[in-house]
């Protein structure tokens, strides 16, 4: 066991010792800081926990795009550099070699969110003075604390960010081709909220069990639902079955995979 | 061809009627040879005849259609973990991390096997000769200095087997020699195998205790390149004389055929002797006497039929 997380520690190596990271990293953290810097002109300074929200609704699709590129490079970036053969012949077996990496990308992602949620609260207290935020809540709501609130839309997006990172990671391990992997997921991030509203148009069942349709969990909280207004239980049983079927390719192809040229 | 060396030692690699197919197409055609203890075993064709193919099933980076590859004993195939730990590889170039530094890529293999020590990942950058340029960047690196790093990772872990693709692709002459040098010494001093591909003969014939010659995927011929001379053994020798037609006529039936500048004829040690006696005795004036042997380019022309080579 301890050999194994040895093999993540090689992965996490490769992913924090390049400068791109941090790159990625600084930008996102500048946004909630120019977002806050902005709300000092306002007249009436508004919570930090309303800030706190309108950083993650503002930067969630910035993360998801910088967790699929490390999940584009993560094992197609071994491919197109060559390195991947050195790295397999190890006494290893593929699939742990390939959980690996998949559970170093998952660290990233959690880190990541983890990160920004700290930074955004600690910029948006420090400039906006903290409060309990009670103000956000909705009258009759459910909600204990504000910071229960938004963590809870934190966890729906995580989810949603881990389903498109898998989505990336089983591409990039099929086709063993990051910048396709980069495409196609950013595509279905951008595109997907365009496409669902007027996919939303026909009036056909199967639609709703298109994946980016299920996107946009984060309306449950205040009792809404996705474009498909279905219930919660639906939206999760479409992702992961999305999710497993990613799943499955990326490793059933990763481990009969001839690795040539 | 499944020649066992002497004492019987049980050979490091046996490949068994290896086939690889690809659609239609056979690449490896029913490969069969053994790879004794302790030599360095040269593995040499023409591009294209599927040397990399039979590195990459071996290592189990490509499938085998049909065949069995076994390490020491353990199949590659359904024992790959107990393997491949024996194995040290460089699979073509060697591609590291170029955005870590060297250290860093060292530090990357060696946690994959447990057991390697921080001495011995420093014992291995002294002994490529790393030392001074191990915690910069390997994009920084020349390709030499690649090689070394390259061939750092495929020792780490002592291996029984060490692996070679191509190792003098781009290497300068003294770059090749020492690794040449290096391989030799691992082979006679630390008991490694040493499995090495190339398509060039001449460096082959250098390095390498027996050669395995394929071609279009099938295996030509396994020769033995070292103690091949032995005494009793008869080789051409030439002799360089001033009257080459005194010396044939000297030399009688010996003579394989005449040149500018000598003879050549057909002898083992003690016969080169006794014709250099006839020679002085029939006046003709001797200036020097070497054994041709026929260099592994003739013999690889010879058997592949010169197929092209490049």
């Amino acid at each position: 066991m301890t050999d194994f997380l040895r093999l993540i520690q090689n992965e996490n190596m490769k992913i924090y010792r390049r400068v791109r990271t941090w790159v990625m990293l600084a930008v996102t953290l500048l946004i909630p800081l120019a977002i806050a810097i902005g709300a000092l002109a306002l007249d009436n300074r508004p919570s930090m926990w309303t800030y706190a929200q309108i950083d993650i609704y503002a930067t969630s699709w910035l993360i998801s795009t910088f967790a699929v590129v490390i999940a584009a490079d993560i094992v197609a970036g071994e491919f197109s550099s060559g390195t991947i053969k050195l790295l397999l012949i190890r006494p290893w077996t593929r699939s742990k070699i390939l959980l690996s990496k998949y559970i170093a990308l998952l660290l990233f992602v959690l880190l990541f969110l983890a990160a920004f949620f700290l930074f955004s609260l600690l910029v948006n207290g420090l400039l906006l003075g903290f409060d309990d935020g009670s103000n956000i809540l909705p009258a009759d709501s459910k909600w204990r604390s504000a910071f229960a609130y938004v963590a809870s839309y934190y966890g729906f997006r995580l989810i949603e960010i881990i389903v498109t990172v898998t989505l990336a990671f089983m591409i990039s391990t099929v086709f063993r081709s990051s910048s396709l992997a980069i495409g196609l997921s950013i595509l279905m991030l951008l595109g997907g909220s365009i496409l669902s509203a007027l996919l939303s148009l026909i009036n056909k069942p199967w639609v709703d069990y298109i994946l980016f349709m299920n996107f946009g969990l984060a309306a449950y909280l205040d009792g809404g639902t996705p474009i498909t207004g279905r219930p919660l239980g639906f939206s999760l049983a479409v992702l992961g079955g999305y999710y497993a079927i990613f799943i499955a390719l990326s490793w059933y192809v990763f481990h009969r995979r001839d690795v040539a040229a | 061809m499944l020649e066992l060396r002497k004492g019987g030692a049980e050979p490091v690699v046996r490949l068994l009627n290896v086939t690889k197919r690809i659609g239609r197409r056979t690449i490896i055609d029913d490969l069969t040879f053994d790879v004794p203890q302790g030599e360095v075993f040269g593995f040499l064709g023409p591009n294209g005849s599927g040397k990399t193919t039979t590195i990459r099933m071996m290592v189990g980076l490509m499938r085998l259609t049909s065949g069995e590859i076994l390490i020491k004993g353990r199949n590659i195939r359904s024992e790959y973990e107990a393997a491949i730990r024996q194995v040290g590889a460089i699979v073509e170039n060697p591609e590291l991390y170029r955005y870590l530094t060297g250290y860093q890529n060292l530090l990357h293999y060696a946690r994959m096997i447990p057991g390697i020590s921080r001495e011995r990942i420093d014992e291995v950058i002294e002994l490529v000769g790393l030392s001074a340029r191990i915690h910069d960047k390997v994009k920084t690196y020349s390709l030499g200095m690649r090689q070394r790093l390259g061939v750092a990772q495929a020792i780490l872990h002592r291996p029984a087997l060490l692996i070679l693709d191509e190792p003098t692709n781009g290497l300068d002459p003294a770059g090749i020699r020492e690794l040449r040098d290096y391989l030799r010494h691992l082979a006679e001093k630390e008991g490694t195998t040493v499995f090495v591909s190339s398509h060039l003969l001449s460096e082959m014939e250098l390095m390498c205790d027996r050669v395995a010659i394929i071609q279009s995927g099938k295996l030509i011929d396994v020769r033995l390149i070292r103690g091949g001379a032995e005494s009793g053994h008869r080789a051409e020798v030439l002799f360089e004389v001033d009257r080459p037609d005194a010396a044939s006529a000297a030399l009688g039936a010996a003579v394989l055929r005449t040149e500018s500048g000598g003879v050549v004829v057909s002898a083992g040690r003690e016969e080169a002797a006794d014709m250099n006696a006839r020679l002085v005795a029939a006046g003709v004036r001797v200036y020097g006497i070497r054994t041709v042997t026929k260099s592994l380019e003739d013999q690889f022309l010879e058997v592949t039929g010169g197929g092209r080579i490049d």
